[in-house]
């Protein structure tokens, strides 16, 4: 787990894409403030996805309050939520 | 007197459990939801929590053991000193006093490994009726009453060269539900159209209040379900020895797709939560089911069902109905279109054409 908060949002914004991709879509233009679920690039089961894998990648168990459009909605908060946690 | 914890039914297809981990021993006290072991089916490993709280009087199997659901994995008692009975079956008294299993009951209890003390009885005896309402309030199957998932003997091979395959795991346990489908439920299927522009906005305008991440159109949707459902509790029941089992809590099921499993996820006692609170419970057995990660509680003991295939872009889909639910609604909105639908599939033996579609064309429109 590299916590430097470039890798972070790297890890992210791949795993954005790559969740775009299954549906068919490319994401690979998303910017790094852009809120991830207005970009229509990918739908609510694969933020779920999304969710999952993050809590997963940065063993960091989320409380369902938590996630929300503050902690998680752009590449950079979910970095910065990362750093707050993990800091 | 010792009381049992049995095997839990991890989800509607697999009657087997394989016990993977003990996380306490004979002499550890545990508390009300303690988690004490660890199971395994084809599809998930759960952890099976305490349902009351006691002392580990003896453990009835092994690690790796697979044990049919519902046998008992393990007594408990309230001190440490208590008998435990010889085997896993056993018909002594329920709660209030000595209620002898009938030889019917009884033979039903040793079918399914129940301890005769966990099913309430509603006489002088605890009849089959008794054990046949518990295991129906519970989602215990019987497996007697499994259809043969095997090729008939009767049934021809097609005329063609080929092979017969065994099914896996899952195509056994999709064969099995839907063979319940056919076989208990006298089931339908209608469907009505609406305009989803108004939910769309209702969404639309509860996430931005919320900031919320997930769109909440069709957890918004379940919960307008699950207060149409308590407004109208017909809904909510099954019929269980030609009576009608009205169910007390709405428990609502709704599938998620996990990788190549289907999960029908439970959302207990629906009906007693606030909008916010129920949106957050979905979320979370929704996170669980795409960890593999979900509780008996979480997989069983559905009263009502919802399905959406909007996602794949499904214009319409006729849903199998779990065991022991009357109804089962199934979401689709193509893109494009400008139009959604809600189907059902209902059964006919607790519910009308009209009552269903008086309730979809309710569920319809957003509340006001």
């Amino acid at each position: 787990m590299n916590l430097d908060r470039n890798a972070i949002k790297a890890a992210v914004r791949a795993k954005v894409i790559e969740l775009a991709k299954n549906l068919g879509m490319d994401a690979s233009d998303i910017g790094d403030d852009d809120i991830i679920p207005a970009t229509g690039y990918i739908d609510s089961g694969a933020i779920l996805e999304l969710v999952v894998w993050y809590e997963d990648a940065y063993q960091m168990p989320l409380r369902q309050e938590e996630i929300n459009i503050d902690n998680l909605g752009s590449i950079n908060s979910m970095a910065d939520f990362v750093l707050k946690r993990k800091g | 007197m010792a009381f049992a914890l049995h095997a839990p039914r991890v989800n509607n297809n697999d009657d087997i459990v394989q016990v993977i981990a003990f996380r306490v021993a004979v002499g550890d006290f545990v508390k009300q939801g303690d988690i004490v072991l660890d199971v395994e089916t084809d599809k998930a490993i759960v952890e099976v929590a305490a349902e009351n709280a006691g002392y580990v009087l003896k453990l009835m199997c092994a690690v790796d053991d697979k044990v049919a659901v519902g046998s008992v994995l393990l007594w408990q008692g309230e001190t440490i000193d208590e008998p435990v009975p010889e085997t896993a079956v056993v018909a002594p008294a329920t709660g209030g006093g000595n209620v002898r299993p009938t030889a019917k009951a009884r033979a039903l209890l040793k079918e399914l490994g129940l301890d005769a003390g966990v099913v309430p009885a509603s006489g002088d005896r605890l009849s089959l009726a008794d054990v046949e309402t518990y295991i129906a309030a519970h989602g215990i199957q019987r497996r007697d009453h499994i259809p043969a998932v095997t090729v008939s003997a009767r049934e021809s091979v097609p005329d063609v060269a080929g092979e017969l395959v065994d099914l896996n795991a899952e195509e056994r346990g999709m064969l099995i539900t839907v063979s319940w489908h056919r076989d208990h439920a006298a089931a339908t299927y209608l469907e009505v159209e609406y305009d989803p522009k108004a939910w769309e906005d209702h969404a639309a305008a509860y996430a931005s209040a919320n900031k919320l991440m997930l769109s909440p159109l069709l957890p918004l949707l379940a919960y307008r379900y699950v207060q149409l459902a308590k407004a109208n509790p017909r809904v909510n029941a099954t019929v269980v020895n030609g009576k009608r089992f009205q169910y007390q809590p709405v428990n609502l099921g709704f599938t998620v797709q996990a990788g190549e499993t289907l999960y029908l996820t439970v959302v207990r006692d629906a009906d007693a939560l606030e909008t916010q609170p129920f949106i957050e419970a979905l979320g979370e057995v929704q996170r669980h089911a795409i960890q593999r990660k979900l509780s008996r509680e979480e997989t069983s003991g559905a009263t009502l069902a919802f399905s959406s295939m909007a996602r794949w872009n499904v214009s319409r889909h006729i849903p199998i109905l779990p065991p022991y639910c009357s109804l089962m609604i199934a979401h689709a909105a193509p893109k494009g279109s400008g139009r959604a639908v809600l189907g059902a599939s209902y059964d006919h033996r607790v519910l009308s054409g009209f009552d269903v579609a008086r309730l979809l064309m309710e569920l319809a429109k957003p509340p006001v």
